[in-house]
């Protein structure tokens, strides 16, 4: 059952859900951009729908809900070992199609590959996910082809209209809150694009074979390492385990953990000097082939969502989708020189 | 919270053995054998104060406790290393696949290492020497930098009693008069195993890449079956439970697939 | 038979040129930013009246050459709609620019454009451009959008530079030491990692900016409110040229606006009566004044932020050419 909602109308779900979860939901951050006086679309907790963005990509994803920037796991004092708890209420996350699916990938890595992650675990079973209609396409999207455009599994769902919002809720909690405030309507389809302005193809036949080839030598000098495609990504899950010592003689402290790129100088760093990948050209293959093929071969399904942030973001105007794109000229490349 | 992958638990600091100026083993109380048993070639998480956690391969095993050889680097201390016996460290793990002694039994095993690389086959010589005639013949070949950076020095002795084949060699050792070992790398002593059985062999190699790669080589050049060697490779892990994605080659994670692989699929690893 | 009042007509930002009877009219951009429209009322003015040609002046203007003198009055209402879109105060309309003595406020592009600058430049440039304009007083004003001082501000009577106070969130750094990185090559190495966290010196730190630029997750950002540093009595010239000195950091606009208008009480006062031109170097009023006084005009009914350090004593050394004091 679908519901018709006016702003008012959505106002009052948000302060309902509000009661027993936070809405963490992209947001505007002024003034908070790399240059002056310009702002930044990411994830915080909104109480009112006017605070959500829906006229432009969000920068940064959903992701600092399950895997926030900088995660405190452990209090150690000389004696004991403490985990730290996790304070934080429940979220309602409002996310599009293509961050849905990057849920996914997300659960792939910290519950199925390995033993689950208890923090991880913790965070995601409180999370009810709500999925914002897309009723077009963003600059840079290519949802349609890593089909994640109409993603399944949402708790909720809710397109935006001229005149308010329609909404749908699988989920029971969500769904009170939707009754109380809107008016019966027919079943809603959450809106999704079947047409992206382009399209990428990832070759068929590509294998590992394509990291000896030439395409990636450009960005030796292109990338300057930044990482930023990366901690955009909804599908980067990487992270470096901190210690902090609150004292000189490093008898307390905390263990955390924090958002990490492969992007990013001291990925590989072993005690000892051992380094791999220390060229642009080298981290930039490393990323690219993890999303469109090594975790395919692991998992079963591509990484990348398509979402288009890793491309709106970088400083130096490197496309992963014009990588991806030369990928076809790379397997050529590498299978005739094997000839 | 439940099954907290990443909670340490306790362990005592029984002895410290130092190897060289900067290469200690730390014999660490380990009683949950029973439930989590360790095999060689598995690694843990070991919590150093004011270092941080480091995976670090287990280099002995007895019933009661493990054995951790430790590089010093960095920003360890002297206090740490030298004053720590009664003191404790904490510890996850254990990690990875590491060697099944069963694999080896019966055959003519080659056991090539360089340096800290001895820690993860440290176990299956152990096992060896004890059991020399549970194998056909066991060649141990290592490589340290100077005499001054030789581990395991009383293993060393030991094994050499064992009826071994042990070679233990240094890149150099100009200012050492009293080292009376080989001189030179690795590679160059491989072709003096003086291979009984080929058919029947295993050869099993650890140590920095480089090492590993030029050792390879070798073994294939003299007719070793590329199906029959072994390597034990390290990466940076920081949770040693496929989650925090730095040991991760292609579509491999060190620490869930690894860190034992046969050749054939290391070969095709691109870091 | 030529007569015309020299004074008058430079006051109305003509320029006595060498050519006999030949003027050159100069159209002031305040801040440097114009539509591109008013491009073509100059072309259309130099091609009518003048002889087709313009110069680009070093304070961002316009000078258009080869006007015979008869024609000012025609070129004054050629320039009216000029005037208008550069929104210049003006106490008649179709008489044209009506001063000359304090000049054009430059700006270099600024935040509308520059990815280091820490404000508009221009709208600030404006800003004071309503304060301060007409007058005959020889003061010259310069703002910059960051310590790069792309528009060599200490070269001027007031320097401005744009600066930021960076904001750190802890909860949102990854340790990459980026920031670090470009302090260090870039900046002043203002900063230093501690414990996986960037330490930033605050006596150390000029406000520049370049962390929040550095920073891929947005842990450093730039303060809401905008800061300057002022520096004073830079100047070229005969006498002494020298770069301006530092006078206040984490300076807020108004403090900018009002400080930069006090000073004409303070040049009416001091000013040589026998200048020529009625113009004289505020630097050089100071020289004989002290810098006391001078601080003591220029700071009054001045609000500064809590934030604001006023460097104190004020020294000026620059070039001294041989046999002058």
């Amino acid at each position: 059952m679908g519901y018709q909602l006016t702003q008012d109308g959505l106002r009052q779900v948000f302060a309902d859900w509000s009661r027993e979860y936070d809405i963490y939901a992209p947001k505007r951050f002024e003034g908070t951009g790399r240059f002056s006086e310009t702002d930044v679309i990411r994830y915080g907790t909104v109480r009112t729908p006017e605070e959500v963005v829906w006229d432009q990509r969000s920068d940064y994803s959903w992701k600092e809900a399950v895997l926030p920037v900088c995660q405190t796991l452990l209090y150690f004092t000389e004696e004991t070992v403490t985990e730290a708890k996790d304070p934080e209420r429940g979220k309602i996350v409002l996310l599009r199609s293509c961050d849905l699916a990057a849920v996914k990938r997300f659960d792939y890595i910290f519950l199925q590959n390995g033993p689950e992650d208890s923090y991880y675990k913790d965070r995601r079973d409180k999370i009810k996910f709500v999925l914002m209609g897309c009723d077009h396409s963003f600059e840079g999207c290519f949802c349609v082809s890593m089909g994640t455009n109409r993603t399944a599994g949402w708790d909720a769902a809710l397109n935006r209209r001229e005149d308010g919002y329609q909404a749908e809720a699988a989920d029971s909690f969500l769904a009170a809150a939707l009754e109380k405030a809107g008016t019966p309507c027919g079943d809603v389809v959450p809106d999704g694009v079947d047409a992206n302005d382009f399209t990428v193809t990832v070759p068929e036949d590509l294998t590992s074979a394509v990291a000896q080839s030439t395409i990636w030598d450009e960005y030796d000098k292109r990338c300057f390492k930044c990482g930023r495609c990366t901690l955009v990504c909804p599908t980067c899950t990487c992270w470096s385990m901190q210690d902090l010592y609150y004292t000189e003689n490093g008898q307390a402290g905390e263990r955390r953990r924090v958002q990490a790129s492969c992007m990013i100088d001291g990925y590989t760093d072993v005690a000892g000097g051992l380094k791999f990948r220390q060229k642009g050209g080298e981290r930039m293959r490393f990323k690219v082939l993890h999303k469109v093929l090594d975790f395919k071969k692991r998992a079963g399904y591509q990484m990348c969502v398509g979402c288009g942030r890793c491309d709106a973001i970088c400083p130096e105007y490197i496309s992963f989708v014009r990588c991806i794109e030369k990928l076809a000229d790379g397997m050529k490349e590498v299978t005739e020189n094997e000839k | 919270m439940k099954n907290n992958t990443y909670l340490p638990f306790r362990s005592e600091i029984l002895e410290v053995i130092k190897h060289a100026e900067l290469e200690y083993t730390f014999r660490m109380a380990y009683d949950r054998g029973a439930e989590h048993p360790v095999k060689p070639g598995q690694f843990f998480e070991i919590s150093i104060p004011k270092y941080g956690e480091a995976p670090i391969s287990v280099s002995g095993i007895t019933d009661h406790s493990l054995d951790f050889t430790i590089r010093k680097v960095g920003s360890l201390t002297n206090e740490i290393f030298e004053n720590y016996v009664g003191g404790h460290f904490f510890l996850r793990g254990p990690y990875g696949n590491g060697f099944d002694v069963n694999m080896f039994k019966g055959k003519e095993i080659i056991l090539v290492a360089g340096g800290s690389g001895l820690s993860p086959i440290h176990g299956v010589i152990d096992y060896f020497a004890d059991h020399m005639d549970e194998c056909e013949r066991l060649t141990v070949i290592v490589g340290f930098k100077s005499p001054h950076d030789i581990l395991f020095r009383d293993d060393l002795k030991r094994w050499k009693q064992s009826g071994m084949n042990l070679i233990y060699t240094v890149d150099k050792a100009d200012d050492d008069p009293d080292y009376d070992g080989h001189v030179g790398l690795v590679t160059q002593y491989i072709p003096e195993m003086n291979l009984q059985d080929p058919d029947n062999a295993i050869a099993v190699v650890v140590g920095p890449p480089m090492m590993i790669k030029f050792s390879i080589k070798t073994l294939l050049g003299l007719g070793f079956d590329e199906e029959k060697i072994w390597v034990s490779e390290s990466r940076k892990m920081c949770c040693g439970v496929g989650k925090c994605g730095h040991c991760r080659i292609g579509e491999i994670y060190v620490c869930q697939d690894g860190p034992v692989f046969k050749y054939t699929q290391v070969r095709s690893f691109i870091d | 038979m030529l007569d015309m009042d020299c004074g008058k007509l430079k006051k109305n930002a003509y320029r006595v040129t060498k050519h006999r009877g030949i003027t050159s009219s100069r159209v002031r951009v305040p801040g440097g930013h114009l539509t591109a429209d008013v491009l073509g009322k100059i072309q259309e003015i130099a091609e009518t009246y003048g002889n087709g040609q313009v110069h680009l002046t070093i304070r961002q203007g316009f000078e258009i050459l080869g006007i015979p003198f008869e024609k000012v009055p025609e070129v004054n209402k050629a320039l009216q709609p000029i005037i208008e879109e550069l929104d210049i105060n003006q106490e008649a309309p179709g008489t044209g620019y009506p001063a000359s003595g304090t000049r054009n406020i430059m700006a270099c592009v600024g935040n509308r454009v520059c990815p280091f600058g820490n404000y508009d430049t221009t709208a600030l440039a404006k800003r004071i451009e309503k304060a301060i304009f007409p007058n005959d007083l020889h003061v010259k004003v310069a703002l910059t959008g960051c310590p790069n001082d792309c528009c060599k501000v200490r070269m001027h009577d007031f320097g401005i530079i744009g600066m930021t106070e960076p904001q750190f969130d802890p909860s949102r750094c990854i340790s990459c030491g980026a920031c670090v990185k470009k302090c260090k090559q870039l900046s002043v190495e203002a900063l230093h990692m501690d414990k996986f966290r960037p330490v930033r010196n605050v006596e150390k730190c000029i406000g520049c900016g370049v962390c929040a630029h550095a920073c891929p997750n947005r842990a450093w950002t730039r303060s809401k409110t905008q800061y300057f540093r002022i520096t004073l009595l830079g100047r070229s010239g005969k006498k002494n040229p020298r770069m301006g000195v530092d006078f206040i950091k984490w300076a807020d606009a108004d403090s900018v606006v009002k400080i930069v208008s006090n000073v004409y009480d303070y040049a009416r006062k001091y000013i040589d009566p026998e200048a020529p031109g009625g113009k004289e170097h505020i630097g050089y009023m100071v020289d004989r004044t002290g810098p006391e006084e001078f601080l003591r005009y220029i700071l009054r009914d001045v609000h500064l932020p809590e934030k604001a350090e006023v460097y104190k004593p004020l020294y000026w050394n620059g070039i001294r050419y041989w046999g002058l004091k």
